[in-house]
């Protein structure tokens, strides 16, 4: 079966990132999550087509199952990897314009993450304009992460994106009899927003499974009606795995939603992009305050809520 | 879902309405499959080349399933513990289980000892060297990086290793991994493949052989380069730089195609490219005219400029510059007309052409005849296609495997029964030839200008063409 793979995590890089830097799961998750925002923005800012963004984004997820988060900059990390995947597609990047984008999401300027204790940030033009320096110090540390990113991975480049299967598989179940564009447009919601999250599905998950996953939800909200069969099967995806795979597709909005509520990103006093320094200022003030639920056991909690939820309103 | 009762599983509940439903869903099931078999390999064909085949690397093992936490079930009688059991007794249909390898960081070039230089190239060079855990003999090609190119790593380097990881084929090279070098500063990266080692290329032997090829071992060579190419047609990818010194050989008669720092993916329509492309002797009318959208066609040329060197030992249309290089090929395969090659006429260069009113004087395939005596007239035909000026009526890699010329006596040697070359790779460094190089990148594509070619066939022969036969630039 060509052309419907991707490399997957190891168990052992799933169970082991958190000792990779120590850093507490919600902090690591807030990281993941905003870093992955920042390339998307990008990305769009850049006319990249999606693909390329979305590349970028599976490559970031991966090189922090190897790279500790914190020894470099998470913004750097999403320029390096957005860079490295334009230039490798069809539409490469000038590092100007990359720099000028990457200048203006980390402004105050920005509306990039606001936080929801200010108003809505001013344009403000000085605040992203670049001098020769700095830009040159950006262009340099690009340069340097994305062969640190390519060692990383071995060089593997190979980013199999679920998008085209996913319409395929609709295709071939005639769009479930749903005007085509709603229903594509929302399985193709649930993609890129599974890029976002932290649970790094697109990780664990081969494309066929994210792509039925993607179509499940999509059906569900919309009301669209599903054959009765087993249909995932046909797609070679276990009932099991859909069920893990259609909570955790589910489940991001909500918790994003509370990260940037009272979660990390809430309690921040300035919006925008996380940084090192403001994680090691979280760290600090965290340091006495530290009895958090098992991450995993949590995670398993807040699932079996939000899947009893979603069989309650079908059964 | 009505039917997703714990009740369905149950024994006891045969009647005849649940019968009839299991058989509805199993036929709706069994449509669904058909039609998606059908869809997948139309979207296959159709789609862009960004998703690719994905091989695991030979030292990894198979990853099971990710992680516990995954295994959340909402299914009671699932959800009981498993005991570590495997996920297929769960798996009541046997579903496909994709596997597409892992990831991890580059090992270091410290794991291989090297043994002699091979060869330098255009983008990187070459040695033997010894894996010190396997003891097992590969060709280390680096990648030449330029420090001060402030763009980072080439790209050309970037798709050679992302092009050859997705391959698998018996013809093409195998790249085993990528290493990097420890002393690695981030400003002088060493970037190295690691390719399976073969004794020769077919440069170096055809300059060393007293005796051309049988044709039972021409037709071998190129079955198997054919083959190669086709496999890479297939999957979207374009060689770009098809020629003698970039096809390896071993000595059990294998043929391998090598060198991809030109080739690239390409979609269908196919994206705007660079005519910038293929060593000039190699290199097909097209690009030469300043095409920038072009096809699987310019590989195909390449394979029939090989076939001719194959033949005579020496390089088919060794043209001096992009004019000459032309000007070869018109008294070759004739000048383009209406006929030969309807759309001509719209590529860049060819505003500026000048071609004689007067029709070519004999055939095309009395020319190829007279060049190549031996050849019998399946392989004339064969030839003749391949050099089809028009490149729409080149035949695809595929069908060429398919022609008469390979089925006829004498048929094509074993590849087992191939004679065996003094390897000049093991030993010493491989001669520096005179083979132009493929384009470097940044350079700038040939503007041909106005040029006439209505003396092209005045009668002269090309001894004369020193001195009098340059084409006139109007
Ligand atoms: N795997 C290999 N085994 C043996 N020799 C090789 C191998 N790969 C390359 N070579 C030798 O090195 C030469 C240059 O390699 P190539 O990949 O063509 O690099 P370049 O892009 O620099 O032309 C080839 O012509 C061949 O002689
Ligand atoms: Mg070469």
């Amino acid at each position: 079966m060509a052309y419907m793979t991707n490399p997957l995590a190891t168990p052992d890089q799933i169970f082991h990132k958190n000792s990779l830097d120590s850093l507490p799961t919600e902090l690591r998750d807030a990281v993941f999550f905003s870093t992955q925002c920042l390339t998307q923005a990008a990305g769009i800012l850049l006319q990249l087509p999606q693909s390329v963004t979305a590349q970028a984004n599976v490559l970031v997820a991966r090189f922090w199952l190897i790279e500790p988060m914190m020894s470099h900059e998470f913004s750097d990390v999403s320029a390096a990897a957005l860079y490295l995947t334009a230039k490798i597609g069809p539409c490469p990047c000038t590092p100007r314009d990359l720099s000028n984008v990457y200048a203006y999401l980390l402004s105050k300027s920005s509306t990039f993450l606001p936080s929801p204790n200010s108003s809505l940030p001013k344009n403000i033009p000085d605040d992203y304009y670049q001098s020769e320096t700095s830009y040159q110090a950006f262009h340099s540390r690009v340069l340097s992460l994305e062969h640190l990113i390519l060692c990383s991975l071995s060089f593997d480049t190979t980013v199999t994106l679920p998008h085209p299967l996913a319409i395929t598989y609709l295709q071939s179940m005639d769009f479930l009899n749903f005007p085509k564009e709603k229903i594509t447009r929302r399985v193709v919601e649930y993609l890129n927003t599974a890029l976002l999250s932290p649970q790094m599905l697109y990780l664990t998950t081969q494309p066929n499974g994210l792509a039925v996953a993607a179509i499940y939800n999509a059906a569900k909200d919309l009301g669209a009606k599903m054959p009765e069969c087993e249909w995932w099967e046909v797609f070679d995806v276990d009932r099991e795995d859909l069920g893990f795979l259609v909570v955790g597709m589910r489940s991001l909005e909500g918790w994003a939603e509370d990260m940037k509520g009272d979660g990390v990103l809430g309690k921040r006093k300035l919006g925008g992009m996380i940084t090192r320094k403001d994680v090691k200022e979280i760290l600090g003030s965290n340091e006495s305050q530290q009895e958090e639920e098992d991450p995993e056991l949590a995670m398993a909690r807040r699932m079996d809520e939000k899947m009893r939820e979603i069989e309650g309103g079908t059964a | 879902m009505s039917s997703k009762g714990k009740s369905r599983w149950a024994d006891d509940e045969e009647d005849a309405a649940r019968e009839a439903q299991l058989k509805k869903e199993k036929e709706e099931k069994k449509r669904l499959k058909a039609e998606k078999a059908r869809k997948l390999e139309a979207e296959r064909k159709a789609r862009e080349a960004a998703a690719r085949e994905q091989q695991p690397p030979p030292e990894e093992s198979p990853n099971g399933p990710p992680s516990k936490r995954r295994r959340v079930s909402h299914e009671p009688e699932s959800s009981t513990p498993q005991n570590g059991a495997p996920p297929e007794t769960t798996n009541p249909s046997n579903l496909l289980r994709f596997n597409g390898g892992t990831f991890s960081r580059a090992r270091s070039v410290e794991n291989y000892d090297k043994l002699n230089d091979i060869e330098e190239g255009a983008y990187g060079w070459v040695s033997r060297a010894r894996c010190l855990s396997t003891s097992k003999i590969v060709a280390l090609k680096r990648l030449k990086t330029d420090p001060k190119d402030r763009s980072g790593l080439p790209v050309t380097g970037l798709r050679e290793i992302q092009i050859l990881r997705n391959s698998s084929h018996r013809n093409i090279v195998p790249l085993l991994e990528v290493v990097v070098s420890d002393s690695t500063t981030p400003l002088d990266p060493s970037i190295f493949l690691v390719l399976e080692f073969l004794e020769h290329d077919l440069k170096s032997i055809l300059e060393d052989m007293p005796e051309p090829f049988l044709a039972s071992e021409v037709k071998t060579l190129l079955l198997q380069l054919c083959s190669g190419v086709a496999y890479l047609h297939d999957n979207w990818i374009l060689h770009r730089d098809l020629k003698t010194s970039n096809l390896l050989l071993n000595n059990r008669g294998q043929l391998k195609i090598a060198d991809f720092g030109m080739s690239r993916y390409v979609g269908d329509p196919p994206p705007k490219l660079t005519q910038l492309v293929v060593t000039l002797w190699y290199r097909a009318p097209e690009l030469l005219l300043g095409a920038t959208t072009y096809d699987s066609a310019i590989d195909i040329w390449s394979i029939g400029c090989i076939f001719g060197e194959l033949l005579t030992r020496e390089p088919l249309l060794q043209g001096r510059n992009e004019v000459d290089e032309l000007t070869q090929i018109f008294e070759l395969c004739g000048l383009p007309s209406e006929e030969t090659w309807p759309t001509f006429r719209r590529l860049p260069n060819a505003r500026g052409l000048r071609l004689p009113s007067n029709p070519t004087p004999g055939s095309t395939t009395s020319r190829i005849r007279a060049k190549f005596p031996l050849l019998t007239s399946a392989g004339v035909q064969l030839f003749n296609s391949l050099l089809a000026l028009d490149p729409g009526r080149r035949p695809t890699a595929k069908e060429v495997l398919e022609h008469e010329y390979f089925k006829q006596d004498p048929k094509p040697k074993q590849e087992a029964m191939f004679p065996t070359f003094p390897s000049k790779a093991g030993q010493e460094r491989r001669r520096k030839r005179e083979t132009p190089n493929a384009p470097a990148r940044g350079q700038k594509a040939a503007d041909l200008g106005a040029v006439d070619f209505s003396g092209i066939f005045a009668g002269r022969e090309r001894e004369e063409r020193g001195g009098g036969f340059a084409l006139r630039m109007v």
